[in-house]
């Protein structure tokens, strides 16, 4: 796993949690995280710190979402949850997948809008808590807006 | 199990919270509803029920409304029912269930394990429809653009005022008129009714301007060679500005403007900002044709690394053609004409396989 990549993930772990949340390193194919439309993204991510706790599903997802004044949108390009014995155990603690970008939308950063993609891993644990770990990368080569 | 806690920090943008609990409270709140409909509904019901006191062993069957009566009465109930028992359905049906499974689930049905990798939608997801602006042939070129006027939105709203609150003054003067025919004199009336018809003359005067100036600068015209519209390509573009005044400057450009709609409190507002101006062409001095109008033709080019048109729930990033004149003896009016601009071409360099190998 390439440790240089770890600090761009963002592991959202509830505030009121006591309980150990496990770390999730991803590594995306390209090491620049920039991507074209319609290109291929390949992912390898690797589950620690389980602590002998069994997961009771995982979910795989790329996504886009806005940010910046408005409310959040999302809109889901791909998603995968597996949630049988044998699913989890070929995808847990570590596992690879690959996913075709669509054509738009393109990362943009604006003044008033941004859109962001992102993979996003959520783990669902037997006692009913999850946990989620979100990655960024960005779609397309549109330069970000500054107000004329 | 942890109890709810009332009063958190919001931290940033995200919920912190139990979404368990969240999702409990919402479900309750919607069982409530749906239980209030159901006791007024029985209420009203059983309240058409009653016995006869000389005999108490029968009940007699009273029908006390005519049937819109009945339908009336039973709005306020039916509206709770349906109201909690739609949001009690998306409870359940989104319960336990992680955003982006919700936001997924609309969208395609996905077997375990088995990725929707393929391009989602056909076409470009994200990216506004243009069948609106594309349903309407030019006279020269291939599209005649839509308008879409602030000013005529402003027309309307002058309009609208100038009608209600002259109505509430007819209504005052009408009672103040019907007091003096009858000998009596209402000053406080008479004294409200003064600041009322001053308002009233005033709305009618911004409205006639406002109908002035939208008439007297005349019609504008844009066409365009194709549409939608891609980054680095060059289109024609026909400008038509009706009018008999002379114009002291016209310009035509592009803009990008970006729109985010939230809410503040209970309010939901919407923030528009240009973030982007191409200054494509300007004219001084224009004097149109009499009887006619001032005609142009132009090259309009996307630029190449334009951010292509999107449109999402609460937010926007829209491309516009804007026409922005100063005639010679009104005030500078503006002319938006949306267009869609689709993101550049994609270019798929690797294939599945190759990109897996990659990694490895």
């Amino acid at each position: 796993m390439n440790a240089a990549d770890a600090p761009h993930g963002d592991d959202h772990i509830p505030a009121n949690t006591t309980q150990p949340f496990p770390r999730i390193e991803l590594r995306f194919g390209r090491p620049g995280r920039g991507y074209d439309p319609g290109e291929w993204v390949t992912v390898e991510y690797c589950i620690e710190g389980l602590n002998g706790e069994r997961p009771r599903a995982l979910e795989r997802s790329a996504l886009w979402y806005t940010e910046g004044k408005g409310e959040e949108d999302i809109g889901v390009h791909s998603f995968e949850r597996f949630a049988t014995v044998e699913t989890i155990d070929r995808v847990v603690p570590e596992g690879t997948f690959a996913i075709q970008l669509p054509t738009s939308p393109l990362s943009y950063e604006g003044v008033i809008v941004k859109i962001r993609w992102c993979i996003r891993l959520r783990i669902f644990f037997e006692s009913g808590r999850d946990h989620v770990s979100e990655h960024v990368f960005s779609v397309g080569r549109v330069p970000p807006s500054i107000l004329p | 199990m942890r109890f709810p806690r009332f009063f958190t920090k919001k931290r940033g943008h995200r919920r912190t919270d139990s979404h368990a609990w969240g999702s409990f409270a919402e479900g309750f709140f919607y069982a409530l509803l749906v239980g209030a409909g159901v006791v007024f509904g029985l209420l009203l019901v059983t309240g058409a029920v009653s016995y006869a006191p000389a005999d108490p062993d029968s009940v007699v069957l009273q029908r006390g409304y005519e049937w819109w009566m009945w339908l009336l009465t039973l709005l306020i109930p039916l509206a709770l029912l349906a109201f909690g028992g739609s949001g009690l359905i998306r409870v359940v049906r989104t319960w336990g269930k992680s955003q982006e499974h919700r936001a997924a689930a609309w969208r395609t049905v996905i077997p375990e394990g088995f990725a929707d990798a393929s391009p989602a939608v056909a076409g470009h997801p994200g990216v506004p429809s243009c069948d609106n602006l594309e349903n309407s042939p030019g006279i020269v070129l291939r599209y005649r653009l839509p308008l879409e006027s602030p000013e005529n939105w402003t027309l309307v709203g002058f309009g609208l005022f100038a009608l209600l609150w002259n109505a509430v003054v007819v209504v005052l003067a009408v009672g103040v008129g019907a007091d003096l025919i009858g000998g009596t004199t209402d000053w406080l009336l008479i004294g409200l009714l003064v600041p009322f018809v001053a308002v009233g003359v005033g709305g009618v005067v911004l409205f006639v301007r406002a109908v002035i100036l939208s008439t007297s600068v005349g019609p504008t015209h844009v066409e365009i060679s194709d549409h939608p519209l891609v980054p680095g390509m060059s289109y024609d573009v026909r400008l038509g500005q009706g009018g008999a005044h002379l114009f002291r400057s016209i310009d035509l450009g592009l803009e990008l403007e970006e729109t985010a709609t939230f809410r503040q409190g209970t309010d939901t507002r919407t923030q528009r900002l240009v973030v982007r101006r191409v200054p494509v062409s300007c004219w001084q001095r224009v004097q149109p044709v009499p009887g006619g109008s001032f005609e142009a033709r132009v090259a309009v080019t996307i630029p190449a690394d334009a951010m292509h048109s999107f449109s999402s729930e609460n937010n926007a990033v829209q491309w516009r053609i804007v026409v922005r004149a100063l005639p010679d003896r009104w005030p500078e009016f503006t002319r938006v004409f949306p267009v869609v601009v689709l993101p550049v071409k994609a270019v798929v360099k690797t294939s599945p396989s190759e990109a897996v190998e990659a990694l490895e």
